[in-house]
């Protein structure tokens, strides 16, 4: 087989996300309309999956720019904002892809994070009924709660809250609510856990703790990344879990923790910590941040029409083996199926929803006719 | 000197941050891949390695039967038809690069996307890379990226 191959045009291909990596143009367009719930890793890929297969994509993101976690919860650094955005725009100028900022696609009420920055609201069941296929890729965008005393105060927040707040300040669409803070305690062991602590230290705090229940070696961030940060400066507390705020007039001040020692292994197969009593001890702080797991948020939040039934305990939207809700033209796909995962999961995840949709809408047609 | 047709993949590692798209989007487009993969160094760091497309490749000089081949971009990739599974390049290769297929009973790895590359596309670890952290093009264009990043490293001009 001789294969002639065409130059590669621009040099640098490395600069932008190419969502449409599958083509160099939308092919003649096709009949069918999708729409897709969320502008993340999992949503932007499966736009540019179909969008190469001709069909006519919208996507629906509450926040004012695309990108979710990537362009809201990953610093910087890791991930330039031009690599998205520009992805973003190929997607929107040379694709046709219609994008919809600012928009709360849902069934249902339920107030997730970020949810203050959409200015517009659809209902699911609606949006769905405009459309051969809708992908619902709208990631985890609640935090769990502390759940100790305190945990109410003003200056007590999740890592997503802390870490949308910078970037949206960042990018000059929002005014910070933070003013400066000097001490930031950090609970947690996760990526989220890092990501909130080394922005803390680029964002100019003095003194940042970062304490976790358990010891280095069964952080989920991994002990490279923990010693990377003491590295930079952050202080690792380890087998220490908090017990309550110390809050003045609303205000918290610092965290009352409490030791523990690692006991038998518990259903995750890590050991479980125990508290040990009497150990308690407290570190001060003006800004307390839990980063202690993300829930999914799926855009159904009640029966909605039979939907409902398909989202499970923990928040995950369940799917059968080809993405889709059964008996229905709704498909998910990324964080919202699996949770918290990396990016690489939510890319696969997204392009393998789309293959799906893109199976179903063509045995549709197939039938039609 | 400037670029000729060959291409020039470099992985950086200053960059990467083991998100896994790379090898997602490999595995996506080739049935037999992924053909980049990540491996866990330990402490959690996951990183991944794929095929250099080595100039002087021990690869194409071991193959007994000529399946073991490079295009006209430079690309070392197997001939199927040809390959008749000895494995001979996976000993000859200091990365370790070529794998065995059950399925084929060949030896398979990177072609760096022939397929996309033939409609002027670019392979799909780079495309899809947050990152930017995976390079290709002629190797002066990738030579003074490269260059460029360790300068910013050095004066600490911050990101580029």
């Amino acid at each position: 087989m001789r294969i002639v191959f065409k130059k590669v045009r621009t040099a640098k291909k490395w600069e932008k996300m190419r969502f449409a990596f599958l083509c160099r143009q939308r092919p003649g367009a096709s009949h069918h309309k999708v729409a897709i719930i969320g502008a993340g890793p999992a949503g932007l890929s499966a736009a540019g999956f179909l969008a190469c297969r001709g069909y006519e994509v919208d996507v629906y993101e509450k926040l004012p720019i695309p990108g979710g976690m990537m362009t809201f919860a990953i610093p910087k650094y890791r991930i330039p904002l031009d690599s998205i955005m520009e992805g973003v725009e190929e997607l929107r100028d040379k694709f046709s892809v219609k994008f919809t900022l600012s928009t709360k696609v849902a069934c249902g009420e339920r107030r997730d994070e970020g949810d203050e920055l959409a200015t517009n609201s659809l209902d699911m069941l609606k949006l769905a009924e405009g459309y051969d296929a809708v992908l619902v890729a709208t990631g985890t965008w609640r935090s769990r709660r502390l759940g100790i005393p305190g945990d109410d105060a003003k200056n007590v927040m999740s890592a997503l809250e802390f870490l949308l707040d910078l970037h949206l300040e960042e990018l000059g669409l929002r005014a910070g609510h933070l003013g400066s803070f000097r001490r930031v305690v950090v609970v947690g062991g996760g990526l989220s856990a890092i990501d909130a602590a080394e922005e803390s230290l680029m964002k100019g705090a003095q003194e940042v703790y970062l304490v976790y229940r358990r010891t280095i070696k069964e952080a989920p961030a991994g002990e490279y990344e923990v010693r990377r940060l003491m590295r930079l400066g952050v202080n690792w507390i380890e087998l220490a879990a908090p017990k309550s705020v110390i809050a003045e007039n609303g205000i918290a001040r610092g965290v009352v923790f409490q030791r523990m020692k690692l006991g038998e292994p518990d259903e995750t197969g890590r050991p479980r910590p125990v508290p040990v009593p009497g150990s308690e001890f407290e570190v001060a702080a003006d800004v307390v941040i839990a980063a202690i797991g993300e829930i999914p948020t799926p855009p159904v939040a009640s029966e909605c029409g039979g939907i409902g039934k398909y989202v499970g305990k923990d928040g995950r939207m369940t799917v059968d083996k080809t993405y889709r809700v059964p008996g229905t033209n709704v498909f998910a796909a990324g964080d919202v199926v699996t949770g918290p995962s990396k990016i690489g999961q939510a890319v696969r995840l997204g392009l393998l929803a789309a293959k799906e949709m893109d199976r179903f809408l063509s045995v549709k047609t197939l039938v039609a006719r | 000197m400037p670029d000729t047709g060959v291409l020039l993949r470099v992985i950086d590692y200053s960059k990467c941050m083991g998100c896994e798209t790379c090898e997602a989007v490999c595995e996506f487009i080739h049935e037999l891949g992924p053909f980049i993969k990540l491996y866990e160094l330990g402490g959690g760091v996951k990183r991944p390695i794929s095929c250099f497309h080595c100039s002087k490749a021990p690869c194409i000089e071991a193959c007994p039967t000529g399946a073991m081949r490079r295009d006209s971009q430079g690309a070392v990739y197997v001939e199927l038809s040809r390959c008749i599974g000895c494995m001979a390049c996976l000993y000859a290769c200091p990365f370790g690069i070529p794998d065995y297929s059950e399925v084929t009973r060949t030896s398979i790895k990177c072609d760096l996307c022939r397929v996309l590359r033939s409609d002027g596309l670019t392979p799909a670890c780079v495309a899809m890379c947050p990152s930017r952290a995976i390079l290709i093009g002629g190797p002066k264009t990738v030579g003074d990226e490269v260059k460029k990043r360790a300068l910013a490293r050095i004066v600490q001009l911050g990101e580029t």
